[in-house]
């Protein structure tokens, strides 16, 4: 641990944070429990053993940013970011394919489902999606590098979004009111966290 | 997990509208009987409004927003239409990248070739101000051999205007806005006065950068922002705050210290009658047996509506105008719609710093070097310019997943050591390729319209420029004392694909914006550079903005219309 806990939960409830700032953090860590919409219950299993592996946070337990529920809620909204790889189809069969692509590859190398490999085994398979070697003739359908590539940059894109994670890294950029005077190497404004050395 | 054949059944279908998408859904709409009495829903009919108006300006970005205000300070009857809505920065706008999402131009666009552009976030946006919204607010001018490099190289295009018709343009929009910057700047022709504010304080990123440079005998200098550096005062706009350091340029200004077109341009033209309506998305050009256009028709709340206009101003960016002529099959003759689409080298490198770097603060670019305009070793056509980079967290840590594909803990790890990292970048110029273009794909959007494709692949030129700038930016991350150096190759802003030029043959508009094809048609904005320059493009769409205005004034003067 870099940096202490509670940073930016400390911060919320002070004037340097904008209320609009406020609303939108406030909202990602009071986020009540939440039930998949667009996947059926096993992609969304299979789907959550994926995150843990891209951004495991076994630590946090119980709090675990829940990068699924982001993932799960887009696609059922059908929201889009504005472009995508024409080499992958739209991001809802994308996501079908290529999780189903997951547990071809799975199946091919260590003839398991992928929820039941261990933690390296699973990293194993995730790295052949990432290189595009993985074994399984979804592949063939939706270019695994591709797919790697969104997928992680979405869960990466939800994770540090939210409060906790970006305690991890000391960020604090959300309390901006009323400016940073401070803004040279090694300069520290009183309110940003200090490291733990 | 679904089988096989049902995913094969499901076919290519849009992700944007859930209920065309869903199979089930959709066989349940399908299979709904009609109910007897009631009869088949008619298309509503378009309003007539009789109403026509001087001129219509579609989009309110750096390329409409400037004319927008010229011609309504001429006593034009003006409306604008912009597709996006009407934004109250201080109160809506969220310090968190997230939050800031509706910022970008989120419709899907489709993205091939060798190296697909990626857009949304990156070089895109909506509403009220388009993307000057999230510009970073980069104010270089170009030097003048930027407009001819077919002259100097034998590649690529001259423009069909000098540098010389542009500096009057600078130097009142650099005054207009507010630009901080350094008097004199050190690059490019002695100018008539300098920058009204001093610039901006350097961050992190930019000290670091200087320091390397100054090692290695590389000139630098605090950059041109359109951001405050003090309090500012324009007539017809009214004072603008001094930016606070907060860094989030790129999310969208929350006090108006950055000079985007919503607390500019756009108040100056309301102040002097022009109409800016948002939400209005357009879909048709109408024109009459002639050819000329004659009004646009647009959606805006799920209405279709009309417009009339005298004259009409497409300036919806390098995709979204190409998109609205190909869509109405209109200025087409030249062949050169959608063609020559250009992509600035946005080449990113980044280290890691012993010192605290805390690179969400402050102005992004703060620090400039232009010796690499045209550097003597080079093997390419053109040049680059260097700026450091602060950055916000979450874009980050996306380019750090696409970039270095890092994942697990070692992303968390590298991660962690935010506060420490830094970066330089470039922006350059990119030569048009027959290979780059773009087109309408068969696959629909949520309104039925067909999603543009745009093809991209770096060519010999632009990959020697980038390996050129790597080496370079590698020696002065180097000298800064960074570790764990890696780059993330990007392009920038998208150019060119509605060239002007001085022929119909091979150009959509001449120097003035105004259409070969269609005479009461004009385009401006980043699609009718015929160079993709080596500098960031707003202050010069900005520039060429205010002159087509000017243009188009003179023609009515004297009745060439």
């Amino acid at each position: 641990m870099k940096y202490p806990p509670g940073t930016v939960r400390a911060l919320l409830d002070t004037p340097h944070v904008s209320d609009v700032t406020r609303a939108a953090l406030q909202a990602r860590l009071d986020a009540p429990a939440y039930e998949p919409q667009f996947f059926d219950a096993d992609s969304y299993r299979l789907l959550g053993a994926v995150c843990q592996r891209l951004l495991p946070q076994t630590e946090r337990g119980a709090e675990a940013i829940d990068l699924p529920a982001g993932i799960d809620r887009r696609l059922f909204s059908g929201q889009a970011d504005g472009w995508r790889y024409d080499v992958l189809p739209p991001d809802r069969e994308a996501y079908r394919l290529g999780l189903g692509g997951v547990q071809q590859t799975a199946q091919a190398q260590f003839q398991q489902d992928f929820l039941l490999l261990s933690a390296a085994q699973q990293d194993q398979v995730l790295a052949a999606v990432q290189a595009g070697t993985a074994p399984g003739d979804l592949w063939l359908k939706v270019d695994a590098r591709r797919f790697f590539e969104e997928l992680l940059a979405e869960a990466t894109i939800l994770y540090y979004s939210h409060p906790l994670a970006q305690e991890e890294i000391g960020y604090v950029g959300m309390a901006d009111l009323p400016a940073w005077t401070r803004i040279g190497l090694d300069e520290r404004e009183e309110r940003e966290p200090q490291e733990v050395k | 997990m679904p089988d096989e054949e049902e995913l094969i059944e499901e076919g290519v279908v849009s992700p944007v509208q859930p209920e065309v998408q869903d199979p089930l859904l959709r066989q349940l709409l399908q299979d709904a009987p009609a109910a007897a009495d009631t009869p088949e829903p008619q298309p509503a009919k378009l309003p007539e409004p009789t109403d026509v108006v001087d001129c219509v300006v579609i989009g309110t970005g750096a390329g409409g927003a400037p004319l927008l205000a010229r011609l309504a300070l001429a006593g034009l009857r003006v409306v604008a239409l912009e597709a996006g809505p009407r934004h109250e920065p201080r109160r809506d706008f969220a310090t968190d990248e997230q939050a800031q999402a509706f910022l970008f131009w989120n419709d899907e666009r489709l993205s091939a070739g060798k190296h697909p552009l990626s857009f949304g976030n990156n070089n895109s946006g909506t509403g009220v101000g388009g993307s000057t919204l999230h510009y970073t607010a980069y104010t270089p001018r170009v030097q003048p051999d930027d407009l001819r490099l077919r002259t100097e190289f034998g590649r690529g295009q001259d423009w069909p205007l000098s540098y010389d018709d542009l500096a009057p343009y600078y130097d009142e929009l650099e005054w207009l806005l507010g630009v901080s910057g350094p008097s004199p700047y050190p690059w490019g022709p002695e100018r008539q006065r300098g920058y009204p504010l001093p610039p901006l304080p350097l961050n992190g990123a930019a000290q670091l950068m200087q320091r390397a440079c100054e090692k290695l005998g590389i000139r630098t200098s605090p950059a041109a922002n359109a951001a405050l550096s003090a309090r500012y005062y324009q007539e017809g706009i009214g004072w603008r705050e001094a930016c606070t350091n907060r860094g989030f340029c790129q999310a969208g200004c929350s006090n108006g210290a950055k000079a985007s077109m919503d607390v500019t341009f756009i108040p100056l033209a309301e102040a002097h009658g022009a109409e800016v309506r948002a939400d209005c998305f357009v879909t048709e050009i109408e024109r009459d047996a002639q050819g000329r256009v004659t009004g646009v028709v647009y959606q805006q709340h799920g209405q279709e509506q009309r417009q009339r206009c005298r004259t009409l101003f497409l300036c919806a960016g390098a995709v979204e105008t190409p998109r609205l002529l190909l869509l109405n099959e209109l200025a087409l003759s030249s062949g050169h719609v959608g063609r020559n689409l250009m992509a600035h080298p946005g080449l990113q490198l980044w280290g890691t710093f012993d010192e605290l770097v805390r690179p969400n603060k402050g102005i992004p670019g703060g620090l400039i070097s232009e010796d690499t305009h045209r550097p003597r070793d080079a093997d390419f056509a053109g040049g680059y310019l260097l700026q450091s980079i602060g950055v916000m967290p979450v874009t980050f840590a996306s380019q750090v997943a696409r970039g270095r594909g890092l994942w697990g803990p070692q992303l968390r790890e590298y991660m962690s050591q935010y506060n420490h990292v830094a970066g330089i970048n470039i922006l350059g110029d990119c030569l048009p390729h027959a290979d780059n273009y773009l087109e309408l794909s068969d696959e629909k959007d949520a309104r039925g319209l067909p999603k543009p494709r745009i093809y991209f692949t770096n060519q010999e030129n632009e990959l020697r420029m980038n390996a050129h700038a790597e080496r370079v930016m590698r020696r002065i991350w180097d000298a800064a004392g960074a570790r764990d150096v890696w780059a993330f190759p990007r392009s920038a802003h998208v150019i060119g694909t509605c060239r002007m030029g001085l022929s119909g043959d091979d150009a959509v508009v001449d120097a003035d914006g105004r259409c070969f094809d269609v005479p009461n048609l004009y385009i401006c904005d980043n699609s009718v550079f015929p160079s993709a320059l080596s500098v960031n493009p707003a202050l010069t769409i900005m520039a060429l903005s205010l002159r087509t205005a000017d243009r188009f004034l003179e023609k009515q003067r004297r009745r060439d219309l």
